[in-house]
């Protein structure tokens, strides 16, 4: 009997050493990504990696697909019991939060002896998202921003010549589309309680002269009272507080709403499932002249200070960076960095729209970067969503908004 | 010698052995999460520490913090409504189909049977179904009852304030009205038929044998189901995020979902345990009116 037993485990400990033995013949070193990339549509990040797999380079690479709702809180969950992978891709303002506890590991050196990574050649948003205290974190991977959407077909048949360039503009134009009869809202926006409510939100406070530090400004009350006047007419669906930009851009595609804040991300969709001209223009300002804002949007690539192999994470980033020119023309994304000829597609809506979202990027200012990002951001979407279904007036909740804003950051 | 193992095989040992392995098991699995979590209620809870036990201690700030919230007596409110609407619907529903298929017809016991269908679906695929059910403008129900005539304009389940916590509730209630409706079957079926014999002879009608009868009868089956009841409801969270995400502006928020949110949305770790800490102190001052109640049943 207790031969017998000691025979077997000698066995298993033979086996183990054996597997062990063949993980080291190989040396093939695995690094495993995270992103979002491939659960809506296909994306940079999945492409990207299966294609470094393929190269018979010794390094592996692992991809897993993460819902956006659930990629940093995996994350950290990960990080925190030991098993983060070697490289995650992170919506921007999520990014501070790794970053500035130093859970990032920072590339500065590594990016300066980089052929292939030149920080010089970055926009300034997107940059400023992967930076903290002067250093390298991590390097953007694309960006956007959101524009208008207009239904060229509808603006026609109602007699409007040009898309709107001011919210009155809008809110007017919107009336006039609005055919209740016809399943066809005037206008349609994503007012979600997350995220995606403050990524459309915070460019009208921006431009009325407010930012995440201060945000009840004039303009951004107007502007609440605008939309739930639009909201309680019927002129937008109220589902927009609860639909997230996909879905709400959606209705836009299948004709039942004339107008949609978005952005480029949609455009192939848009191009396929759209059966009617459309158009993008500038998010429209208060008034003419006056400054101009949009949210900055897109995600960045960083490596885990976990990693057990840097270098090789490094170079799977580096081969990352290096597609940045298919990043339009394949996916539909905008990439970071001013060195990428971006060419014409052929499709002319496509390309009408590249330009204006270019246009629109200059005006594009990010959110944070703050480690406590996230509770900033609800109080935020909070105020728009308790201002929008009338739980409160717009001065109540955007100066409720203010006073958790005031204990977060002080 | 002999005498402790006989006690153990078969006697007072025996007794106690099944007694301990059952207390380290529930030490083991439910005590030393449930001590942790109201530790860290206590405490600053980040990132960074996640993974250790030595935090900096917080005293009552968290509890402090959680109250003074705008959205905490919202909230509070939406949970009760949510508790309460919930059991109530899943209850009385659940009794009204429990006493139809006590009716014996054809396939009877098939079509109880098959409606545990919704008690085995996973709460998420049941809160992707209702998502779409209560939809606004191309829901099934909108569609239904604008074909029907009673409604006009759309009704926005998932987006208006007044109605969000409503929609959960109704798509908690299906989840849960096949479990209620089982088990107060099972209690049904315990009755002896002589009683109601008995008491048709004495001319008592319907509502007296209902009342007089079945009620006193199942008075432990129908506190055991509603104290579950009171269980599963404060555990569900699946249909939240899969239905309203607890907007529009929390006004469908209740607490299990705000307590994730804390946590794993807002990463306030403390927080998110501060607000599970305050929902077991709920639950157990009910399991001590459910027990005190049924203090006067025999156990077998």
């Amino acid at each position: 009997m207790k031969a017998s037993r000691l025979g077997l485990m000698t066995g298993v400990a033979l086996a183990t050493v054996a597997m062990a033995g063949a993980a080291f013949a190989q040396e093939d070193v695995t690094i495993t990504v995270w992103s979002i990339d491939g659960a809506n549509q296909v994306g940079p990040s999945d492409t990207f990696s299966a294609e470094f797999n393929e190269m018979d380079n010794g390094i592996n690479v692992e991809y897993r697909i993460l819902q956006f709702d659930e990629i940093v809180n995996e994350t950290l969950r990960a990080y925190a019991t030991g098993n983060a992978p070697d490289i995650v891709s992170l919506d921007n303002p999520d990014f501070a939060l790794f970053s500035s506890r130093g859970a990032f590991l920072d590339i500065t050196e590594m990016a300066e002896n980089s052929d292939v990574i030149n920080t010089e050649a970055y926009f300034d948003g997107p940059l400023n998202s992967v930076m903290w205290d002067g250093k390298l974190y991590g390097v953007p991977k694309y960006t956007d921003t959101i524009g208008v959407f207009y239904n060229k077909d509808a603006f026609a048949e109602a007699g409007i010549e040009n898309p709107p360039q001011t919210w009155a503009e809008f809110e007017e134009y919107a009336r006039m589309l609005a055919e209740a009869n016809e399943g066809m809202y005037g206008a349609t926006i994503s007012a979600r309680g997350n995220e995606e409510g403050t990524f459309q939100f915070l460019p009208v406070i921006q431009m009325s002269g407010g930012g995440y530090e201060n945000v009840n400004t004039e303009g951004a009350r107007e502007w609440l009272s605008m939309v739930k006047g639009m909201i309680d007419d019927g002129v937008m669906s109220q589902d927009v507080l609860s639909l997230g930009q996909w879905d709400s851009t959606g209705t836009f595609n299948s004709g039942n709403a004339a107008m949609a804040i978005s952005g480029p991300w949609e455009i192939d969709r848009m191009v396929e499932d759209a059966e009617f001209d459309w158009g993008v223009t500038l998010l429209p300002v208060f008034g003419e002249g006056d400054e101009r804002s949009s949210a900055l949007g897109g995600f960045n690539l960083g490596i885990l200070s976990t990693t057990e192999h840097p270098e090789e994470a490094f170079e799977v980033l580096e081969y990352f960076v290096s597609q940045d020119d298919r990043l339009f023309p394949e996916f539909g994304y905008l990439p970071t960095r001013g060195d990428v000829e971006l060419p014409p597609s052929g499709i002319a809506e496509k390309d009408a729209a590249l330009e204006v979202f270019q246009e629109q990027l200059q005006y594009a200012q990010p959110r944070g970067p703050h480690p406590e990002w996230q509770k900033i951001s609800k109080a935020i979407y909070d105020a728009e969503q308790a201002a929008l279904t009338g739980q409160m007036t717009p001065e109540e909740a955007l100066s409720q908004a203010q006073a958790t804003i005031d204990t977060i950051i002080n | 010698m002999g005498r402790i193992v006989s006690s153990i095989t078969d006697g007072k040992g025996f007794d106690l052995l099944l007694v301990g392995l059952t207390m380290v098991f529930l030490l083991a699995l439910a005590g030393v999460p449930l001590v942790y979590n109201v530790v860290m209620s206590f405490q600053q809870v980040d990132m960074f520490n996640l993974s250790t036990f030595s935090r900096p201690f917080a005293g009552f700030s968290n509890y402090v913090e959680v109250v003074s919230q705008p959205e905490f007596w919202l909230i509070i409110r939406n949970t009760a409504i949510f508790v309460f609407g919930s059991i109530g619907g899943q209850f009385v529903f659940g009794f009204a189909l429990a006493l139809f298929f006590m009716l014996k017809f054809p396939f009877a016991s098939t079509i109880r049977g098959l409606f545990l269908v919704s008690w085995v679906m996973p709460g998420l695929v049941v809160g992707a179904l209702w998502g779409w059910i209560l939809a606004g403008d191309f829901g099934v129900l909108n569609a239904i009852l604008k074909g029907i005539g009673l409604i006009d304009n759309t009704m926005f389940w998932k987006s208006d304030p007044s109605l969000a916590i409503w929609a959960v509730t109704i798509a908690n209630i299906w989840l849960g009205l096949a479990f209620n409706m089982m088990l107060l079957s099972v209690g049904l079926a315990g009755i002896s038929q002589d009683l109601y014999e008995a008491a048709e002879l004495d001319g008592a009608n319907g509502f007296q044998r209902f009342s007089t009868i079945t009620l006193p009868m199942m008075r432990s089956t129908i506190g055991a189901v509603l104290a579950l009841g009171l269980i599963y409801t404060l555990q569900q969270f699946d249909l939240f995020p899969a239905i309203t995400e607890g907007g529009p502006a929390n006004s469908s928020n209740v607490a299990q979902y705000w307590a994730w949110q804390w946590s794993f949305q807002l990463f306030d770790f403390a927080k998110g345990a501060t607000v599970s800490v305050m929902m077991l102190v709920f639950v157990l001052f009910a399991s001590l009116v459910y027990v005190w109640s049924t203090r006067h049943e025999v156990r077998g």
